[in-house]
C-alpha cells in the first residue's frame, strides 16, 4: 500500500523552480534514501512532503490525506509525520523529557504522567534515559540527534522523515545516530531520508533515489544504483563521494 | 451637583433660621444670594491671581478678593480649580456659578458671559535684569534681543512696537523661561503681563523694571450670561467695599510688594522680598516633588502594560505570512515612531477631540500618547526578538503538528522574551523620561511639579537640579533592578 505518493510536484522560489515535476511512490516498510549533489532539491523536496515548503504544483499524498488541497487539516496530517532535522532543533528551554512530551500533552491530551512514562521508553529505545531531565544545552550532537528522533517518535508517526540527520555531527558520533535509524528500519518504520551517507543508504535503503537539477535521475535497489548506475550525472557523482 | 444642591438647601435653611435671632453681622445688602454657597471656577497656575502653596492650598489675588467679597457680602464660595478652558466650559455648562481666573474682560467673551467692574488694570510691561544698567527705555533695546511669552498681551505689544524700535522677538511658553533668559543674557529685556512681573519681582526673581506699565486688559469677573445676576450685583458691591475700606490694597500688596502696584506705578527689585532659605524651599516643595514622581511612576507602568499588549499584537502581525497584517502592523510601527512624542501628545490631546467634539481628560490622552509611541518600539523589539529565534524551533514544533498559534506562544516566545529583555529595560527607561514632554499638556508629572514651584518661586536652578537628581536615581535603581532580573533569566 502507498504511504505517501507524489504526482508532478513542482515547486519555485520565485522564478527559480527548484523541483521540477517529480514522481514517485513510498510503500509501506520502505526506506528511501534521497542522494545526490548540493542544490539538487533534495531537502526542498523532503520538506514538501509535510509542507514545511509550500507545494507550487503537483500533488502529495501522505496516507492517503492530500496535501496540496487547500482544506486539507495540515497539522492533523504533520501529526503523523515525524521529521528529524539536520540542526536538532531541539527546544532549548525545555529538558530532554519536555522536548519528547511537548507535543504528546499539546495535542493528543495526554496527561504529564502518560506522556512522561511514553518518553521514558522512547529514551530508553535511544539510550539515553539518564539525560531525562538534562538541558539540550548539556549533550553532545549524537546524543541532541537521539532526542530529537525520540520526539518525532512520540507522536506515533507513520511516516518518518530524515533530512540530513548526521550531516552536523563530529564522525564519532554519526554510528551512534545510525544505530537508532536502522533499528527503526528494522521495526519496519516507512522512511525518506536526505542523506551523504552512502554505506547507510546501500546497507539500510530498500531503495535509493538519486536527484539532480531539480528531477529524480535515476532509482533503484541500492545494488542498482551503486553497483550498476545507469545515468551519466549519477556515475559521475557517485565518484566524487565514494 | 446633588450634594451641592443639598448644602445649598441647608445653608439657605440655617440663615433664615438666623436671621430670625437678628443679624448682628454687618447686613449684607443683597438677601437674595447671602448665605449660599456658590461654585466658582478657576484656573490652575496663574501667579500670581491663583497657584498652589507650599501646602497645596489656592492662593493668589483672585483666591482672596472672592474670598474677602464672600465675606463681606454674607456668601459662600467653593472653589474649583479646573484650567482656564475647562473652567470657561464649566461656567457655560452651568456646573460652576462664576469664573475668577485673571480673565481680561473682551468683546468677544461679553457674547458668552456677563463681567463684573474690572478688579484689576493688567497691560504690558517692560523687565530687566536688576543689574542692567544700559536699557532705560524702550530706545535702548535697538538691535537688542527680547523675549516674550507666547499669547500674552506683552507678546502682542513688544510685536507692535519691534518695527519702530529695531529689535528683534524670541518667544518662550513659560514665564519662568523669560527671567531666566534674560537672566542669562540671552535677551536683553523681556515684556510681560504687568501683574505676573510684578509678583516675580516681589519673588526675588532678579527682575526690575524701568518703564511705566502699558495700556491693556481689565480682569472681570464672570458669571454666565443672564444667570446669577445676584451673584455678580453682590460682587461689584464688595469690590467697591473693599475697595474703599482698604483690604483691596491690602491684597494686592501681598502679592505684588506694594499698595500702588495696583496701578504698576512702582515696582522694582530692590524691595523684593528676601528669598526663602534654598534648602528650605526644596524641602518644602518635596511633597510635591513625590507626589510628581508617583505619577511619573504610575503613567509610565500603565502605559508600557499597554504598549506590551499592544506591541504583542503588532509584532505578532509583523512576523505573520499574511500580508495584510503585516502591512498594517508596519503602517503602525510607521506613524507612531515617526511622529515625535510632543507632537503626537497635542495631536491627541488638542487636535482630535476638538476635530470630533468630545472631550478628553489629561491623563487619558497622557495614557495613549505614551502607549501609542511606547507600543510602536516595542513592536519593533518583539519582531526582532521573535526574528531572532532560530526558524528550525518553529519547524520543529510545526513538523510535529502543533499549529501556529500555539508554538509561538509557547517554543518561539519564551525563547524570544530572553533576547528582548535589554530592549524592554531600555525601552521602560525611555518612556520614564518621556513622561516629562507630557507636561506640555499639563499632566502633573515630576517635571510639571517642578515647572509648578517655580512658577511660583522662579528658583529655576535649585528645582531643575532637585527633579534632575531624583530622575537619576529613580533610573539608576530601575535598571540595577532590571540588570539584576536579566541576569536570573539569561541564567535559564
Amino acid at each position: 500500500m502507498d504511504k505517501v505518493k507524489v504526482v508532478g510536484l513542482k515547486k519555485s522560489y520565485g522564478s527559480n523552480e527548484v523541483l521540477k515535476g517529480i514522481d514517485m511512490e513510498v510503500m509501506e516498510g520502505e526506506v528511501v534514501c534521497v542522494i545526490g549533489p548540493s542544490g539538487s532539491g533534495k531537502s526542498t523536496f523532503l520538506r514538501c512532503l509535510n509542507l514545511l515548503e509550500e507545494i507550487s504544483g503537483g500533488q502529495v499524498i501522505v496516507d492517503d490525506y492530500d496535501l496540496s488541497d487547500k482544506k486539507a487539516d495540515i497539522n492533523k496530517i504533520r501529526e503523523n509525520i515525524g521529521m528529524v532535522f539536520q540542526n536538532f532543533n531541539l527546544f532549548p528551554h525545555k529538558t530532554v523529557l519536555q522536548n519528547i512530551t511537548f507535543a504528546p500533552i499539546e495535542l493528543k491530551k495526554q496527561t504529564k504522567a502518560e506522556a512522561d512514562k511514553q518518553a521514558m521508553a522512547l529514551l530508553e529505545r535511544v539510550g539515553l534515559v539518564d539525560k531525562a531531565n538534562a538541558y539540550p544545552a548539556s549533550l553532545s550532537g549524537g546524543q541532541k540527534q537521539r532526542v530529537a528522533i525520540a520526539r518525532a517518535l512520540a507522536m506515533n508517526p507513520d511516516v518518518m522523515l530524515f533530512d540530513e540527520p548526521t550531516s552536523a555531527l563530529d564522525p564519532e558520533m554519526v554510528g551512534e545516530v545510525l544505530g537508532v535509524m536502522q533499528d527503526l528500519a528494522r521495526e519496519g518504520m516507512t522512511m525518506i531520508i536526505v542523506t551523504h551517507e552512502m554505506g547507510f543508504a546501500r546497507e539500510v535503503g530498500s531503495r535509493v533515489i538519486f536527484m539532480d537539477g531539480g528531477y529524480i535521475v535515476e532509482e533503484g535497489t541500492p545494488e542498482q544504483v551503486f553497483g550498476n548506475p545507469k545515468h551519466e550525472r549519477t556515475i559521475s557523482f557517485l565518484e566524487k563521494v565514494l | 451637583m446633588r450634594i451641592n444642591k443639598k448644602l445649598t438647601g441647608f445653608m439657605v435653611l440655617l440663615v433664615f433660621l438666623f436671621s430670625f435671632a437678628g443679624s448682628l453681622a454687618p447686613a449684607p445688602v443683597n438677601a437674595a444670594g447671602s448665605g449660599k454657597t456658590y461654585v466658582i471656577g478657576t484656573d490652575t497656575t496663574f501667579a500670581p491671581f491663583e497657584y498652589q502653596d507650599a501646602n497645596g492650598s489656592f492662593v493668589g489675588i483672585d483666591m482672596d478678593l472672592i474670598h474677602a467679597i464672600a465675606d463681606n457680602q454674607g456668601f459662600k464660595v467653593q472653589i474649583q480649580s479646573l484650567g482656564f478652558n475647562a473652567a470657561l466650559q464649566a461656567l457655560q455648562s452651568g456646573n460652576v456659578d462664576g469664573v475668577i481666573a485673571g480673565m481680561s474682560i473682551t468683546d468677544e467673551r461679553k457674547k458668552v458671559f456677563d463681567f463684573s467692574d474690572s478688579y484689576f488694570e493688567a497691560g504690558p510691561m517692560m523687565g530687566v535684569a536688576a543689574n542692567n544698567y544700559t536699557i532705560e527705555s524702550y530706545e535702548d533695546l535697538r538691535g537688542q534681543r527680547v523675549a516674550v511669552k507666547a499669547g500674552t498681551e506683552g507678546a502682542t505689544f513688544a510685536e507692535s512696537i519691534r518695527g519702530k524700535y529695531g529689535f528683534a522677538l524670541v518667544t518662550f511658553d513659560d514665564s519662568s523661561q523669560l527671567v531666566d533668559e534674560v537672566k542669562a543674557g540671552g535677551s536683553a529685556a523681556l515684556f510681560e503681563d504687568y501683574p505676573v512681573l510684578a509678583y516675580g519681582i516681589q519673588q526675588g526673581n532678579g527682575i526690575k523694571t524701568v518703564t511705566d506699565k502699558e495700556k491693556g486688559g481689565s480682569y472681570g469677573f464672570a458669571v454666565n450670561k443672564g444667570r446669577n445676576p445676584e451673584l455678580m450685583q453682590m460682587f461689584n458691591q464688595g469690590l467697591a467695599e473693599l475697595k474703599s475700606s482698604g483690604q483691596y490694597d491690602e491684597i494686592i500688596a501681598k502679592y505684588l510688594g506694594s499698595a500702588d502696584a495696583a496701578s504698576g506705578a512702582d515696582i522694582d527689585g530692590e524691595q523684593a522680598a528676601p528669598q526663602a532659605n534654598r534648602l528650605e524651599l526644596i524641602w518644602q516643595s518635596m511633597p510635591a516633588f513625590m507626589k510628581g514622581l508617583g505619577n511619573t511612576l504610575l503613567y509610565t507602568i500603565v502605559s508600557l502594560v499597554f504598549a506590551f499588549i499592544l506591541g504583542l499584537i503588532f509584532g505578532s502581525m509583523k512576523v505573520s505570512h499574511n500580508k495584510v497584517l503585516r502591512g498594517i502592523a508596519t503602517v503602525f510601527v510607521d506613524i507612531f515612531r515617526g511622529i515625535p512624542l510632543l507632537i503626537l501628545a497635542f495631536f491627541i490631546y488638542f487636535a482630535i477631540p476638538q476635530a470630533f467634539g468630545f472631550k478628553m481628560e489629561i491623563w487619558q490622552a497622557s495614557v495613549l500618547t505614551l502607549t501609542l509611541n511606547a507600543g510602536a518600539y516595542v513592536t519593533e523589539i518583539i519582531r526582532g526578538g521573535i526574528q531572532s529565534i532560530d526558524k528550525g524551533q518553529m519547524e520543529a514544533a510545526r513538523s510535529l503538528g502543533v499549529p501556529y498559534a500555539n508554538t509561538m506562544r509557547k517554543i518561539v516566545l519564551p525563547q524570544a522574551i530572553k533576547v528582548m529583555v535589554p530592549s524592554f529595560i531600555n525601552q521602560m527607561v525611555i518612556t520614564l523620561k518621556d513622561t516629562s514632554i507630557l507636561s506640555i499638556i499639563g499632566l502633573v508629572e515630576l517635571a510639571q511639579s517642578g515647572k509648578l514651584v517655580i512658577a511660583r518661586t522662579y528658583q529655576t536652578f535649585d528645582v531643575y537640579l532637585t527633579i534632575a537628581v531624583m530622575y537619576l536615581i529613580v533610573i539608576t535603581i530601575l535598571t540595577k533592578i532590571a540588570d539584576r532580573l536579566e541576569r536570573r533569566i539569561s541564567r535559564g
